[in-house]
């Protein structure tokens, strides 16, 4: 970033970013409208990507200011910045403006309300929260690779019980943006390590209900890569901070704002007659890999469980969480390349997936957060196998 | 006549044992040789696998992503195979230094040849290597995407490629050794193309069913609207 830039800006309380992930300009053009009308009693920046036609314009009687990203120091010639680049850009604008408080919206901007903003910066402002982490409103079969792998490993790994560590939209206060941002240790994603950092810390964390989020339609050939983006990061956070989750015992939970939200699911049942075939072709094609990464004794339990028949297909918590569990290990000790190993759970997800679908009784809130929380107790009943292969991967190997 | 004969094979006997006699310096020489190469070749060993096992070789090999290297390594570890190599190579350079010492010219020249092949030997085997790892390396990629793109024939799939490699890799390790260069040219084109061949043919033919299925499956799964999909990963 040009020094420069800062002086253009001045000093701010708050500075709210936006990196929507398509470059639609009218999507972005109305959020902008719906932020800035709601009036903040106190100095606030808006930076939003430079594809927008609303540019340093902000309406009256507002004390937003509107920059673009491109005029923050972004490469010009590039408007499509990674989310990385973007939140290093904004991030290093906030500290430089002097804000207390940085916002930062990654998702669709389609459903984001003024609300959003509110609930993302105040608890920062008012109560000294250093990291307010969404909690989105979601239908049974919405965020899976969340709910299967991120939020119950990050909780049982660092002990707080942050429903989405890897956000994307999150508020943030300085201490931790100076801390994130800035040091001598490289991160792998500054933004998706932030709920990590806050909980190794021992910042103070909190997690706000922003509504529903929108989503792209799926697509299934994409999945793995996908689950490589996402278990990438989170697995190599697993490896820099080893020495915190091996003294993190238990978890507790974090103070909450603005109201839950449930969105009901499909009310047809759900066929997972393909997630299982998935399951069994992985089961039948990849056991050499697999072998590489799982111990003898959770190998021969998931090609059993690939001989059973769909209605009694059931994969049990414990094993699941075992198996993100030797990954994560996997990951680690490289016993393959490591893009292998994140795309070579596919089938598994999908098999955990079917066992999910086959074994939600009901689809109401209570049963869908009753199912939560037992894979969750699984995966810290499981945590003791997973410090004990971390600390002697070669000898302790059931 | 008997003394002739007598005088002849005592004239023979003597040439022998005179030209025995005079390979004797050389052979002692090549034994000397072998022996002091050997006894190198150990110490060179030693201190070898010893810097390998302090450095972590065999972890950085694994790091830099030559997983398959310890599969085909005596005792699973790299350090090892290269140990092994380095001891072996100085015990050849011994024997070669050792037939030179006989000073006659058919064994300089044999031994000039043989250190001339030497680095085509080496270059043969570096590609040898180098092609299973990546042959390995890639097999293992395709079928674990062809896995997750739910393909019925993806060990099929892995196979093919890996041994499209692997023929392309022997080609080239024999071109090295200038063996055969024109029939080895004309073997690599027949079996790369037979492999290529022989998979269409599998996929278009032996596994027509097999296929159509996972095309019907993967057709409908494509014009099926989204809204029948319920599940969102992220």
């Amino acid at each position: 970033m040009p020094e420069s830039a800062a002086p253009e800006i001045g000093e701010a309380d708050v500075v709210v970013g936006l990196v929507p992930p398509p470059r639609d300009g009218d999507a972005l053009e109305s959020a902008i409208a719906r932020i800035v009308s709601v009036s903040l009693p106190m100095r606030a920046v808006l930076v939003h990507p430079p594809y927008a036609a609303t540019a340093s314009a902000p309406p009256a009687n507002t004390e937003w200011q509107i920059v673009t990203s491109q005029q923050v120091g972004q490469n010009p010639a590039n408007t499509v910045q990674t989310l990385e680049d973007s939140f290093r850009a904004i991030a290093d604008m906030a500290r430089k403006a002097g804000a207390r408080a940085c916002g930062l919206i990654a998702s669709d901007l389609s459903v984001v309300t003024p609300r959003w903003i509110h609930l993302l910066i105040e608890p920062a402002l008012s109560q000294s929260f250093d990291l307010i982490a969404p909690c989105y409103a979601r239908h049974p079969f919405e965020g899976m690779i969340n709910r299967a792998i991120v939020y119950p490993l990050f909780r049982a790994l660092y002990g707080k019980q942050v429903r989405n560590p890897m956000g994307p939209d999150f508020g943030i206060s300085a201490k931790l943006l100076e801390r994130a941002t800035g040091g001598s240790r490289p991160r792998a994603h500054p933004l998706l390590s932030l709920a990590t950092e806050a909980a190794t810390s021992g910042m103070k964390i909190c997690q706000s209900h922003l509504g529903p989020r929108a989503y792209s339609p799926p697509d299934w050939t994409a999945l793995s890569s996908l689950l490589a983006l996402v278990l990438g990061p989170l697995f190599t956070d697993v490896e820099r901070y080893a020495s915190n989750w091996q003294r993190a015992r238990g978890s507790q939970p974090i103070p909450e704002f603005g109201d839950p939200l449930f969105v009901s699911g499909p009310e047809t049942p759900i066929d997972v007659t393909r997630l299982i075939d998935s399951f069994r072709l992985g089961a039948r094609n990849l056991r050499e890999v697999w072998g590489m990464i799982l111990p003898p004794s959770t190998l021969v339990e998931l090609l059993g469980l690939s001989r059973r028949d769909g209605g009694g297909f059931s994969m049990p918590d414990e094993t699941w969480a075992r198996i993100v569990y030797d990954f994560a290990l996997a990951y680690r000790v490289r016993t393959i390349s490591r893009e292998q190993i994140l795309r070579s759970i596919t089938p598994i997800y999908l098999g955990w997936l079917a066992s999910y679908a086959n074994g939600l009784g009901s689809l109401d809130s209570e049963a869908v957060e009753g199912r939560l929380e037992k894979l969750c107790l699984a995966y810290e009943d499981t945590k003791p196998y997973f410090v004990a292969r971390w600390r002697w991967p070669d000898r302790f190997n059931p | 006549m008997w003394d002739q004969v007598g005088q002849t094979l005592k004239e023979s006997t003597v040439r022998v044992v005179s030209r025995l006699a005079g390979l004797l310096p050389g052979t002692v020489a090549l034994l000397i040789a072998v022996l002091l190469a050997a006894f190198l070749a150990m110490v060179v060993a030693f201190v070898l696998r010893r810097f390998l096992r302090r450095i972590g070789f065999d972890e950085q090999l694994d790091a830099w992503g030559f997983t398959g290297m310890s599969q085909w390594s005596p005792g699973n570890s790299p350090s090892e195979l290269v140990t092994r190599v380095v001891s072996w190579s100085i015990v050849l350079l011994g024997f070669v230094l050792g037939l030179g010492a006989f000073d006659a010219t058919l064994t300089s020249q044999m031994a000039f040849r043989l250190v001339d092949y030497v680095p085509n030997v080496v270059t043969a085997i570096v590609v040898l290597v180098v092609g299973v790892v990546v042959a390995r390396y890639i097999a293992r990629n395709v079928l674990i995407e062809a896995v997750n793109m739910n393909l019925q024939y993806a060990r099929l799939l892995s196979l093919g490629v890996k041994w499209m490699v692997m023929v392309m890799a022997i080609a080239m390790a024999l071109d090295h050794l200038q063996i055969g260069s024109g029939i080895v040219h004309l073997a690599f084109g027949i079996l790369f193309g037979g492999i290529v061949f022989a998979l269409s043919l599998s996929v278009a033919l032996g596994s027509k069913e097999l296929v159509s299925r996972s095309l019907e499956r993967e057709s409908d799964r494509a014009s099926a609207p989204d809204t029948e999909e319920p599940f969102r990963h992220l």
